[in-house]
């Protein structure tokens, strides 16, 4: 859709885009810009650099270790999820085994189930097994992942088999074919998704809360809730301390999003539109 | 015969994770639907249907599915709305368009707690930002979450504020997919802009429309966070979402069974709405032929 | 000592499992509380006497959170096997524990014990479910009115303003919200569930009759208390909402000096001291119809999942914390009242009473105290009690129509989790 417009009003166009864009965003980043500051200072009105929260919400409250549990425990969902639903996915998409189609259709399924109705049979289940408060408690029930291996077969159903093929007639094994074969050709896919189940696993906040009740497991979510609920202020809230909490909670989406951005687009739309 | 078994043993890890945490709990909430526990009591003894009516002639009940259909009606076309008008504006694949849309999209994979955290400050009543600037202007400061008519409002918006990027990807695509001829023969017939967007794109878009709306209206029911660090369902009860009430009775007031049966009935309504629009709304979708 | 004498006879009384004397042993004992700030650090100097006198029993305490944390955090750990050993009990909480065998008997621990006849009899009469002890009271206090001395004056109230009716109360909030609202100060902080509690019953009510455990949520003198109490916040706008959704900045509020009247437990008396010195006057309930304070606290129960010699430890502990000496650092660090007859005769304590007429408030209003029901259904009460509260005080819901809503599902809830 091209129509003539000056080059004025070309720039004004795109500045006010962009105005409108950062306007957007004001609250994230007025949010870091106020957890250098002091309290005195913001309740006063004033300025004054500090890296004073930092340490308190590092030192005082412990988020260095939640920050280390939300790394691990996201980190290994991912790597296991991703492994999980790679491997269903090249069996779906290349196989053709009794009862494929039902598991299959059994993944696809669990899409459309709610999370909510998990919630109090996993309690009960791990609780019996001893697992809440531990960081298996926390990473079992965020693997299985159906969005991951429905849209990873779709992926790797577009690879024409005559690769597989060959690789078969030089004797490889389907776990070769896999490894050799399907995965370095996927790597985008397989980069996409597993991306996206970092993220969702490092935002995920209700099974954490419902999971973990000793704190040194607390992820970066459940501690940073907890320290805004529980008021750290005196008889107001120390509002820097928590965005300090709150701008460390977001720190590996911020630093990566402008890498993995890319990804994470065709991630989403891989699929989504028909 | 290794090779006949190979298929699944490749799906045996992700299945049987999903047999446990996803299958088997269904059929445990059901199971425990039909009961009465506390946590603490030895036994589980069966209720029957108990639980399903002290839910339904419960006012809690009644109040969190109201507080949520409200809060689906408002946002999700105001999402859809939103998401399209951004989407079209920003279709141009532009520096400045990239840049912006990357712009919106970084809430949607942003903490959703800290970002409720900072919106509580935001809408704060004493220090927040809105009423610093509404104070400026010399107006009274509005009680944004203490008040019951105004918390769910400040909920919609934190939501969408966060919804809209990845909203507006998907419209991107879609729109994007849009084949040129179809401008191009609206351009020839003289269309004017808002014309052809309604004659063209929005026909053509429908497919995508219809996705966002399940996925939006899916994500409305599950909205759990947001409430949970800024509001905690209050005031009063204003912004008690479905999935709010079903932590508190079952992870506050301890009603195992109760809890059970909501979650029940949530998904029961989920899968009926799912059915609904299906229904209603899979008729009116074109397709590229 | 004989003291230590006795107890050894009476933990034969416990079942042991053939386990060596207790003072070979040694005993980590899990306690979870819900004291923190000042209170937490008489705590520790209790603890730390505790483990210096029994070099083999560790003490592991751990700050859960207030009463409500305690109570989830049990009841989620059971099914999961990770309940402490020793836990504070709110006093009207714990008979849900009790009754569902989490908390062990620890009648033939007490009647063992000579603390049981230093006991006041409204300390031991707290920790009695069915006839039998459960928990052993560890902090007891009751509800008064906290004043502001300054802001009174500066609104024109004199210092000993009567404060003995709803009326009255009403009346001075007003004239400190008229003189000082501009300034952000309100005249009363809305007042928390204790403090509703003690008002309901200063009108001649009660939520669950303590004798019969009849529910009384929607008896015509609770309503108006009810209504009384609403009215503060939605329609004289002299409570602030904000103390209505979260409880606890009606207290912070108040400790920086921005609130005229606050009721609540004299467990905050330390707190409340520090914050406003000279300013604080504390003064009892008002007696709008009788004369009446709730007894509030709680006191340490042991869970029946320990082993043995842990429950053998942990009672020892129990009965150390209150002990006169132990209650005498309590009672001087915090506020609470004594709950051993022997504490005033310890000479912290005597100081205590001697220098801060405000402790004694409480101590006075003993005479009309009166321990509270402790049903099971209790525990769902009371966390349904907030919403309930919160839809009147913010004007959303009648109040008569939302007590008789209230009245109807505790009596459901009653029927379901009592029996």
């Amino acid at each position: 859709m091209t129509r003539e417009t000056s080059a004025h009003a070309l720039w004004l166009i795109n500045g006010l885009t962009l105005l409108a864009a950062v306007i957007f965003l004001s609250p994230v980043l007025y949010s870091i810009w106020m957890s250098f500051q002091t309290s005195d200072a913001y309740y006063s009105g004033g300025i004054d650099f500090t890296l004073r929260n930092y340490d308190v919400a590092v030192g005082q409250y412990n988020f260095a270790r939640y920050l280390l549990n939300s790394v691990i425990v996201s980190g290994i969902v991912t790597l296991l999820g991703i492994s999980f639903a790679t491997m269903a996915a090249f069996a779906f998409a290349r196989f053709e085994f009794r009862g494929g189609n039902l598991m299959f259709g059994a993944v696809v399924a669990t899409l459309m189930i709610p999370s909510h109705i998990t919630l109090i049979p996993n309690y009960l289940t791990l609780a019996r097994a001893g697992m809440l408060d531990s960081y298996a408690g926390l990473i079992l029930p965020a693997i299985s992942s159906g969005f991951a291996a429905f849209f990873l077969r779709q992926y790797i159903r577009g690879i024409p088999r005559a690769l597989d093929e060959a690789a078969y007639m030089d004797g490889a094994t389907p776990l070769k074919v896999l490894w050799r074969v399907i995965v370095p050709i996927s790597k985008p896919a397989i980069f996409s998704m597993a991306l996206q189940l970092f993220i969702a696993e490092w935002n995920n906040y209700i099974w954490p809360l419902v999971a973990i009740s000793e704190s040194d497991l607390f992820t970066l979510q459940i501690g940073l809730a907890r320290l805004y609920r529980v008021n750290p202020g005196e008889d107001v809230i120390d509002w820097p301390l928590v965005m300090a909490a709150s701008t460390i909670t977001i720190l590996p989406v911020l630093l990566g999003f402008v890498l993995v951005e890319r990804h994470l687009v065709r991630g989403i739309t891989m699929g989504a539109v028909k | 015969m290794l090779r006949k078994l190979t298929p699944y043993l490749f799906v045996l890890p992700l299945l049987g994770f999903m047999a446990v945490f996803t299958y088997y709990p269904i059929l445990q909430s059901v199971n425990l639907s039909f009961r009465e526990w506390d946590f603490m009591s030895p036994t589980k003894p069966w209720v029957g249907l108990d639980n399903y009516r002290l839910l339904l002639t419960t006012r809690d009940f009644w109040n969190s599915l109201k507080v949520t259909a409200v809060f689906a009606l408002i946002s999700v076309p105001l999402r859809l709305a939103l998401a399209l008008a951004v989407a079209s504006f920003l279709i141009r694949e532009t520096a400045v368009s990239r840049i912006s849309r990357g712009a919106i999209f970084l809430p949607a994979v942003t903490s959703t707690v800290s970002i409720a955290v900072v919106f509580s400050w935001v809408f704060s009543t004493d220090y927040g930002a809105i009423n610093g600037f509404i104070a400026l202007l010399g107006f009274d400061k509005v009680p944004w979450m203490q008040d019951p008519q105004l918390a769910l409002y400040v909920i919609i918006f934190v939501n969408t504020w966060k919804q809209l990027g990845y909203d507006v990807i998907i419209y991107t695509a879609g729109l994007q997919a849009i084949s040129m001829e179809y401008y191009d023969a609206a351009a020839v017939d003289g269309g004017r802009r808002f014309h052809v967007f309604r004659r063209v794109t929005f026909p053509l878009v429908m497919p995508t429309t219809y996705f966002l709306l399940v996925i939006s209206v899916i994500d409305a029911f599950q909205v759990f966070t947001i409430v949970d660090v800024m509001t905690r369902g209050g005031p009063a009860g204003a912004t008690d979402m479905i999935v709010n009430m079903l932590y508190r009775v079952g992870f506050t007031l301890f009603d195992i069974g109760t809890g059970s049966a909501l979650a029940v009935l949530l998904f029961i309504l989920l899968i009926a709405l799912a059915l609904v629009k299906a229904r209603v709304i899979g008729r009116r979708v074109h397709y590229d032929s | 000592m004989d003291r230590k004498l006795t107890r050894v006879a009476g933990m034969g009384l416990a079942a042991l499992l053939g386990s060596t004397s207790l003072a070979a042993a040694e005993v980590t004992v899990e306690f979870w509380h819900s004291f923190g700030g000042s209170s937490g650090d008489a705590l520790a100097e209790i603890i730390a006497n505790f483990e210096e006198a029994n070099p083999g029993i560790t003490i592991e305490a751990e700050h859960v959170g207030n009463y409500n944390d305690i109570v989830a955090r049990l009841q989620a750990a059971i099914p999961a096997g990770r309940g402490p050993d020793a836990v504070i009990m709110e006093v009207t909480r714990y008979g849900l524990f009790a009754d569902r065998g989490v908390l062990m008997d620890l009648t033939d621990y007490l009647e063992a014990d000579p603390l049981k006849d230093e006991l006041f009899d409204f300390a031991r009469e707290v920790g009695v479910y069915e006839g039998k002890n459960y928990i052993v009271p560890f902090n007891s206090s009751t509800p008064v009115t906290y004043v502001n001395k300054n802001i009174f004056e500066r609104a024109g109230l004199p210092e000993n303003t009567p404060l003995t009716t709803y009326d009255e109360i009403l009346a001075a909030a007003q004239k400190i919200q008229g003189a000082l609202g501009d300034e952000g100060i309100y005249g009363i902080a809305a007042p928390g569930q204790f403090a509703r509690w003690g008002l309901i019953m200063d009108n001649d009510s009660d939520l669950i009759d303590s004798v019969s455990g009849e529910v009384l949520i929607d008896a015509p003198n609770t309503v108006e208390a009810y209504e009384w109490m609403a009215s503060l916040v939605h329609e004289h706008g002299v409570a602030s909402a904000d103390n209505v959704t979260d409880e606890k900045t009606g207290r912070e509020a108040f400790f920086a000096g921005k609130v005229g009247i606050m009721l609540n437990s004299t467990g905050d008396y330390r707190q409340s001291q520090a914050s406003l010195g000279d300013d604080l006057i504390v003064r009892p309930l008002p007696c709008n119809k009788v004369c009446a304070a709730p007894i509030g606290g709680a006191g340490i129960g042991i869970l029946s999942t320990a082993d043995a010699e842990v429950q053998d430890a942990a009672y020892e502990f129990i009965s150390f914390a209150a002990s006169a000496e132990s209650n005498a650092i309590w009672f001087a660090g915090t506020g609470y009242m004594p709950i051993n007859r022997n504490t005033a005769d310890q000479p912290l304590a005597a100081e205590t009473l001697e220098n801060e007429p405000g402790i004694r408030v409480s101590i006075e209003q003993l005479d009309v105290a009166r321990g509270r029901p402790r049903p099971p259904v209790v525990t769902w009460m009371r966390a349904t009690e907030y919403d309930m509260w919160q839809a009147m005080a913010l004007g959303q819901r009648d109040v008569e129509d939302t007590l008789a809503d209230f009245a109807k599902r505790t009596r459901v809830e009653a029927g379901r989790v009592g029996q």
